[in-house]
C-alpha cells in the first residue's frame, strides 16, 4: 500500500556491480517506502536476483559505483550480517542446505541473535517451542520440520515455507524475495504468498524478484519494475505485470529499444 | 576462499609451552644395548626383554609402509632419544611428592592430577615423556579389585597378566612401527578390570611429550573380564618444536564375554606451525580383540593434532554376536596429513560393526579415511555399516576416501557411504543474511557435522572436543 | 633387441615381437621400442602391489604363450552366432588377425558417409596424419606390463573414425575371436570421434571353443567437443583364459561417454578401464555387470578423473558372484583442483550366491575441489528380504521369488545396453546363470 506520509526504507542511487569482472548491474536506481510492495520481474540474466544478493551484501559481487541507504544508513558499509540485523531479510532463490544443524536449533539461534539486537531477553528453548510452533500453525508448516536438519532433503516447497517461517520469526523491515514462486505447486503458492501478505504491514516493505506474474495475482504489488541488462527499463503499477503476461518479455524489450531510438 | 575463513581456520596451539625439568634422557641410536638399558632401566623380567629382543630382530628386516596417502622425510631411527624421562625419587608415596613443575605442567594442560580437585571422578594416569609419573584413584579402584595404573608397575607388581596378554592382539612384527613400539617401548598404560566388575568411574591416560629428541613410544594393555566394563579416556599434547617427533605407541583391548571395552582419544599432538614446521608424527597402531561372545569393543577419536596421523583403531570380532564400533573426527589444518580409519575383521557369527568417519580438511591439508571391512567365511549373519563424510574448507586441501570391504561370506550384509560437503562462501552467506556472524556459523556447520561422533564421547570429553574444534577451526566465539 | 626380463612368460611372450614387420612410420617403431623397453624394466606383478592385490595371476605365469599362427578362418556359420541381428557394422579378428572375408564392406562406407572403420594394419598408413596424436596417446604403459606389451606388438586391430557432425546410427561391432589355445593375441583399438559426432561401439570377446589362451586387449577412446560415444564391452572368453584389458577414454568439453562393460568369461579376468573428463561440462556414464561362477576371477578397476569443471559422472557396477569366484572392483573418482561444480555418484552392489562365492570392493573417492557433489557407496550381501517376502506375498515360490530377484538385480545394467539384440543374448546368459536352487 502506498501511504503518503511513509518513511523511505530504501534508497538505491546508480548502483552498479560487477561479478568476475563482468558488470550485471549497470545503474540501478530504486527508492522503496514503508508500506510498499515493489515487484522487480524481467527475464533470465536481467540481474534482477544479483540485485537481490548485493542488497543483502553477497561477497562475490564488486560495486563499481553508486549508493544504497537503508533507513538513512549506508548500507554498503555494512557485513552481510549487519544487515540482517538492521532489518534486511533476503529469501534465497535456492536456500542452502546444512546438513547436521537441526532446523530448530538454527531458527532459535537467529531468532534470539534479532532479539539481542533488539535489546530484549533470549527465550528459552521450551518458550521458543511454543512461539515457533504457532508460527508453523499459521504457515500450514508441518512440526516435523523443526526435528530435520535446515533444508536437508526438503522438497522446494518446503524450502521455500521454510524460509517464509525465518522471515515470520525475524520481522524484517525490508524483505527482498528471490523467486519464492518458482518450484512451488499451486496450493504451497498460496500458502506462502498468505504468508506474505498476513506479514506486511505500515511499517515494512516487499521486493518480490520473480519471472512470471502469477504470485503477483496473490500479492498485489503498488510499483512494477521490468528489468533488462542490468537495468530498470519501465516502472509501473500492477498493470504492467499483466501486459507482460499477456505480450511476453519481447514486448517491452521492443518498445523499449523503439523509445530509446527515437 | 575469502580472507575471512582464512582467518577462522588459523588459531594458535596453547599447549606448545615446554616444561623446565631435569630429565634423564638415553643417548641417541637404536641397538640392542639401548633395548637393554630399557629394559635394565625399568627393572623389567627376563622374558619381556627376550620380547624386546626379538621385536628389534623382525623390525629390522621390516620396511616402512609407503601405502599411506602422507608425505614425509626419511625417519633417522638412530637419531632418536629412546628414553626420557624427568629425575624424580624412585617411588612416590603420594600425590604431593610430584615435582610441583609438574603438577603445575599438568594444571596447565587442565589435567587433574589431585584426586581432591577432580570434580569428575576420573582416574588418570599420566604419563610425561617416557613415564608414568602419577596415577590417581588407585586405591579406590583396587577396593574393587580394578588394576589401573602405569605399565612398568603392572609389569613388576602384575607380571603374570602382563606376560599372558601382550603381543596377543598386535604380535610383535605385526607392522613396522609395533615392532619398534615392541622392542623400545617405555611405559603406558595398564587396566585390569576383573570378572562381573562395571567400574565405576571412567579411567583415563594423559600423554605429554616434553623433550625435543626423544621418542614417545607407549604402550597400552587393556583386559575386560568375563561381564566386566570400562570407558578409558586418553588426551595427548606435546610442546612446539621446530623438528618433528615420532610417537608410535601400541594399545590392545581384549574383551572377553560379555565385556564391554569404550576407548575413547582425543589427540591434539602439536601440529606443526602454519608452514608446515614441526608436529609430531603419529604412527600408532590400537587394536581391539573381541574375543568372548556378546563382547563390545568401541572406539572413538577425534584426532586434530600432529603433522602426520597414521593410525586405524581396529577390532578382531572373534566372539560370537561380538559388536565393534568406531566413531572418529578428524580435522586437518595447514600442512597436516591424515590417513586414519579403521579395520573391522568379522570372525565370528552375527558379528556387527559401525563405522561413522567425519573428516574436515583445511588449509593445505591431506585427509584420507581409509578402512578396512573383512567378512572372513565363518562370519555367517555378519554386519556393517560404514559412513564416511568429508567436508573442504577452502580448495588447497583434499579429502579422500579409500573403503576396503573383503566379504568371504554369502549370508553377511556389508554397507558403505560416503559424500562430501562444503563450508564456502554460500553457506556462511546464508548464515550472515540471517543475522549470523562467519564464527558463529563456522562452529555450527562444524559442530552438526560431528554430531553423530560428539555424542559417543563422554560427557567432560565432549565439551573438551567442541572446544578444541572450535580453537582449531574458528575464532574467539565458543 | 635385449629382453632383461627375468620371467619365462614374458620372455616367451616377447619373443614374436622382433618378428612384426618394420613400420615405414618411424613414430610406430618408436612407440613399440619405447614399450618393449617398458616390458623389459618391469616386474611382473604380485598382490604385493596394491593395484593387484586383490588379483594374482600367478596361474598365467605357469604357462608359455606364443603369439598366434594365422590359420584358415573359420566357416561363417561357426561364427555367426555372434553376429548382431540387427544392422551393423562389423570388423572380425581371428586370434587378433583382420579377417575381411567375415567383416562388413568397409570401403563402401567410408565412401558414403565419410565414418572411418579399418583395421589397424591397413587404416594406420593410410590415414597416419589422423591417428598419430591419438595412438598410445592415451593407455599408460610406463607402469603396466600388459599394456607395454601390447603396445610392443602394436600391429592390428580396430580403427574408428567419426567425422565431424557424422551420427552413426548402426552399432559398430568389433567381434574378436580366439580359435586356437596356448595363443596370445594383442587387440588393439583406436576411436576418435570429431566435434558432434555420434557413434556406438560394440567391442567382443568370444571364443570359438574352451582353451588356455591370453587375450591381452587395449583401447584407446578419444571424444571431441559434443562428441557423443556410447561403448558396450562383453567380455566372454573361454572359462580357462586369461583375459586382461586396458581401456582409456579422454573427454573434451561437453562430450558423453556412455558405457556398459561385461564380465562373464576368463579363468582370470582383469579389466582397467581409466575416464578423464580432461575438459569442462563433460559427462560419463560408467557401468558395468561382473556375472561369474565356478573358480572364475574377475576384477575390473575404473579411475574417473574429473580434471575440469562442470563435469558429470556416474557409474553402477553390480557383480553376481556364484560358485568359488572372486569378484573384484576397485572404483577411484578423483576430483581435481580445476572439477569445481563436479556431481559425481557411484555405486558397487554385490550379489554372493554361494557360500563359497567372495567379493573385494573398494569404491574410492579423493577430492582436491571444495565445491562438488560426490557420494559413494557399496553393498555386499544378499537378497533383500523384504522384496523376497513381497514377491511371496503375492504367490511366487521362495525359489521363484529369488531366482526373479537375481535375475532382476543383473538385468538392471543389461538394460543399459542400446542394442536389442545383445540384450536378449546377455538376459539370457544372465537367465541360466542364475536360475539355481
Amino acid at each position: 500500500m502506498i501511504y503518503q506520509d511513509s518513511e523511505t526504507l530504501l534508497e538505491v542511487c546508480g548502483l552498479r556491480a560487477n561479478v568476475n569482472n563482468i558488470e550485471i548491474l549497470k545503474g540501478i536506481d530504486l527508492v522503496v517506502r514503508s508500506g510498499e510492495v515493489h515487484a522487480i520481474m524481467g527475464t533470465n540474466g536481467s540481474g534482477k536476483s544479483t540485485l537481490a544478493k548485493v542488497l543483502a551484501g553477497h561477497v562475490a559481487y564488486e560495486i563499481t559505483s553508486g549508493t544504497v541507504f537503508f533507513k538513512g544508513k549506508n548500507l554498503l558499509n555494512l557485513a552481510p550480517e549487519d544487515r540482517a540485523r538492521e532489518g534486511v531479510f533476503l529469501g534465497f532463490q535456492y536456500p542452502i542446505e546444512i546438513p547436521g544443524v537441526a532446523n530448530n536449533q538454527f531458527l532459535r539461534l537467529i531468532y534470539n541473535t534479532m532479539r539481542i539486537q533488539h535489546g530484549k531477553d533470549e527465550l528459552d528453548p521450551l518458550e521458543f517451542d511454543d512461539f515457533v510452533r504457532e508460527k508453523m500453525r499459521l504457515l500450514e508448516i508441518n512440526p516435523d520440520f523443526l526435528d530435520r536438519s535446515v533444508n536437508e532433503g526438503f522438497s522446494g516447497g518446503e524450502k521455500k515455507r521454510n524460509e517464509i517461517l525465518q522471515m515470520a520469526l525475524l520481522s524484517p523491515k525490508l524483505a527482498i524475495l528471490d523467486e519464492t514462486d518458482s518450484g512451488l505447486d499451486i496450493d504451497a503458492l498460496r500458502v506462502v504468498a498468505q504468508g506474505i501478505n498476513q506479514l506486511t504491514n505500515r511499517d515494512n516493505a516487499t521486493i518480490l524478484v520473480t519471472h512470471y506474474q502469477r504470485l503477483l495475482n496473490h500479492i498485489v504489488p503498488d510499483y512494477v519494475h521490468v528489468m533488462d541488462s542490468g537495468r530498470i527499463i519501465r516502472t509501473g503499477d500492477k498493470e504492467l505485470a499483466l501486459e507482460l503476461e499477456a505480450h511476453g518479455y519481447d514486448w517491452i524489450g521492443t518498445e523499449h529499444c523503439a523509445i530509446l531510438g527515437t | 576462499m575469502s580472507a575471512v575463513l582464512k582467518n577462522l581456520i588459523n588459531q594458535p596451539y596453547k599447549h606448545g609451552f615446554v616444561t623446565e625439568i631435569e630429565s634423564d634422557i638415553a643417548p641417541k641410536g637404536l641397538n640392542e644395548d639401548t633395548i637393554r638399558l630399557i629394559s635394565t632401566k625399568k627393572n623389567e623380567p627376563e622374558w619381556l626383554l627376550e620380547f624386546r629382543l626379538k621385536a628389534y630382530q623382525q623390525w629390522l628386516k621390516m620396511t616402512e609402509p609407503t601405502w599411506p596417502n602422507v608425505k614425509y622425510p626419511k625417519i633417522d631411527f638412530q637419531a632418536i632419544s629412546y628414553y626420557a624421562a624427568p629425575k624424580q625419587k624412585p617411588k612416590l608415596k603420594s600425590m604431593d611428592e610430584v615435582d610441583p613443575e609438574l603438577l603445575r605442567t599438568f594444571e596447565k594442560l587442565g589435567v587433574p592430577m589431585h584426586e581432591r580437585a577432580v570434580l569428575a571422578g576420573v582416574a588418570v594416569d599420566v604419563i610425561f615423556d617416557s613415564v608414568s609419573v602419577a596415577t590417581t584413584y588407585k586405591h579406590k579402584l583396587a577396593e574393587v579389585g580394578i588394576i589401573f595404573g602405569s605399565f612398568s608397575e603392572a609389569v613388576q607388581e602384575h607380571p603374570e597378566l602382563v606376560k599372558k596378554y601382550l603381543g596377543t592382539v598386535v604380535p610383535v612384527g605385526d607392522n613396522y612401527y609395533a615392532a619398534l613400539n615392541s622392542a623400545v617401548f617405555t611405559d603406558g598404560s595398564f587396566c585390569f578390570i576383573p570378572k562381573g566388575v562395571k567400574c565405576p568411574m571412567d579411567l583415563s591416560t594423559y600423554f605429554r611429550i616434553n623433550t625435543q629428541e626423544s621418542g614417545q613410544f607407549e604402550r597400552t594393555l587393556i583386559i575386560a573380564e568375563e561381564g566386566a566394563s570400562v570407558s578409558y579416556l586418553e588426551g595427548c599434547t606435546a610442546p612446539k618444536f621446530d623438528t618433528n617427533q615420532l610417537h608410535a605407541a601400541v594399545v590392545e583391548l581384549i574383551a572377553l564375554d560379555n565385556a564391554d571395552i569404550k576407548y575413547s582419544t582425543v589427540q591434539n599432538w602439536y601440529a606443526g606451525d602454519e608452514n608446515g614446521i614441526g608436529g609430531i608424527y603419529n604412527f600408532v597402531t590400537k587394536r581391539g580383540l573381541a574375543k568372548g561372545i556378546n563382547s563390545r569393543i568401541s572406539w572413538t577419536q577425534v584426532e586434530t593434532g600432529s603433522a602426520i596421523t597414521w593410525k586405524y583403531p581396529s577390532c578382531v570380532l572373534q566372539g560370537e554376536n561380538s559388536v565393534g564400533e568406531f566413531y572418529s573426527v578428524a580435522v586437518t589444518n595447514n600442512y597436516q596429513q591424515a590417513d586414519t580409519g579403521t579395520k573391522m575383521v568379522h570372525i565370528g557369527k552375527n558379528t556387527r560393526s559401525t563405522i561413522v568417519s567425519k573428516g574436515i580438511s583445511a588449509g593445505h591439508s591431506n585427509n584420507s579415511y581409509r578402512g578396512l571391512v573383512r567378512i572372513a567365511p565363518t562370519a555367517t549373519g555378519a554386519h556393517n555399516y560404514s559412513q564416511c563424510d568429508s567436508m573442504l574448507i577452502g580448495n588447497q586441501c583434499s579429502a579422500s576416501t579409500f573403503p576396503y570391504i573383503q566379504v568371504l561370506n554369502n549370508g553377511a550384509k556389508v554397507e558403505h557411504e560416503a559424500s562430501t560437503s562444503k563450508i564456502g562462501e554460500e553457506q556462511l552467506f546464508y548464515f550472515a543474511q540471517r543475522g549470523i556472524n562467519n564464527e558463529e556459523a563456522v562452529s555450527m556447520i562444524i559442530n552438526g557435522f560431528c554430531k553423530d561422533v560428539f555424542q559417543q564421547l563422554p560427557m567432560e570429553f565432549a565439551v573438551e572436543a567442541t572446544q578444541l574444534l572450535g580453537f582449531k577451526l574458528e575464532g574467539s566465539v565458543g | 633387441m635385449n629382453i632383461a626380463n627375468n620371467d619365462d612368460c614374458f620372455r616367451s611372450m616377447l619373443q614374436g615381437q622382433s618378428q612384426l614387420p618394420v613400420s615405414p612410420l618411424m613414430w610406430l617403431n618408436k612407440l613399440r621400442a619405447s614399450a618393449v623397453d617398458r616390458v623389459s624394466a618391469l616386474k611382473i606383478p604380485t598382490t604385493r602391489d596394491e593395484e593387484w592385490r586383490f588379483t594374482d595371476i600367478a596361474p598365467l605365469t605357469k604357462f608359455l604363450f606364443q603369439p598366434a599362427d594365422v590359420v584358415p578362418y573359420p566357416q561363417t556359420a561357426n561364427v555367426s552366432r555372434f553376429y548382431l541381428t540387427e544392422a551393423s557394422i562389423r570388423l572380425v579378428f581371428i586370434d587378433g588377425v583382420y579377417t575381411s572375408q567375415l567383416s562388413s564392406n568397409l570401403s563402401d562406407l567410408t565412401k558414403n558417409s565419410g565414418v572411418i572403420v579399418s583395421n589397424l594394419s591397413t587404416g594406420i598408413p593410410e590415414y597416419a596424419a589422423m591417428i598419430k596424436p591419438h595412438l598410445g596417446g592415451y593407455v599408460e604403459f610406463g607402469d603396466n606390463i600388459f599394456s607395454a606389451l601390447n603396445t610392443a606388438f602394436l600391429h592390428d586391430g580396430a580403427l574408428v573414425i567419426v567425422p565431424r557432425d557424422a551420427q552413426v546410427k548402426m552399432p559398430v561391432h568389433l567381434l574378436f575371436i580366439t580359435t586356437q589355445a596356448k595363443v596370445v593375441s594383442y587387440p588393439r583399438c583406436l576411436i576418435v570421434t570429431e566435434p558432434n559426432s555420434a557413434v556406438t561401439i560394440f567391442e567382443d570377446y568370444v571364443a570359438l571353443q574352451q582353451g588356455t589362451y591370453v587375450n591381452n586387449a587395449v583401447t584407446e577412446i578419444t571424444l571431441a567437443n559434443n562428441a557423443s560415444l556410447n561403448h558396450i564391452r562383453v567380455q566372454r572368453d573361454s572359462h580357462q583364459a586369461f583375459h586382461i584389458g586396458s581401456c582409456a577414454v579422454s573427454l573434451a568439453r561437453s562430450s558423453r561417454y556412455q558405457s556398459v562393460n561385461v564380465a562373464l568369461g576368463a579363468r582370470i579376468s582383469r579389466y582397467n578401464l581409466n575416464v578423464l573428463l580432461a575438459d569442462t561440462s563433460a559427462e560419463a556414464t560408467v557401468d558395468g555387470l561382473t556375472l561369474i561362477a565356478e573358480r572364475q576371477l574377475a576384477d575390473i578397476h575404473t579411475c574417473i578423473d574429473h580434471a575440469k569443471s562442470n563435469g558429470t559422472s556416474r557409474q553402477l557396477h553390480k557383480c553376481i558372484v556364484g560358485g568359488n569366484a572372486r569378484a573384484v572392483f576397485s572404483g577411484k573418482i578423483m576430483v581435481r583442483p580445476d572439477a569445481q561444480h563436479t556431481n559425481s555418484f557411484q555405486s558397487s552392489r554385490n550379489l554372493l550366491l554361494t557360500l563359497k562365492a567372495r567379493v573385494d570392493t573398494k569404491p574410492q573417492l579423493e577430492i582436491f575441489a571444495d565445491d562438488v557433489k560426490c557420494v559413494h557407496g557399496a553393498t555386499v550381501g544378499q537378497l533383500n528380504n523384504e522384496e523376497v517376502f513381497y514377491l511371496k506375498s503375492r504367490g511366487l515360490s521362495d525359489t521363484m521369488a529369488r531366482n526373479l530377484l537375481t535375475y532382476a538385480f543383473g538385468a538392471e545394467i543389461i538394460d543399459r545396453i542400446p542394442i536389442a539384440s545383445l540384450r536378449c543374448q546377455l538376459e539370457q546368459i544372465v537367465l541360466e546363470q542364475t536360475q539355481g536352487g
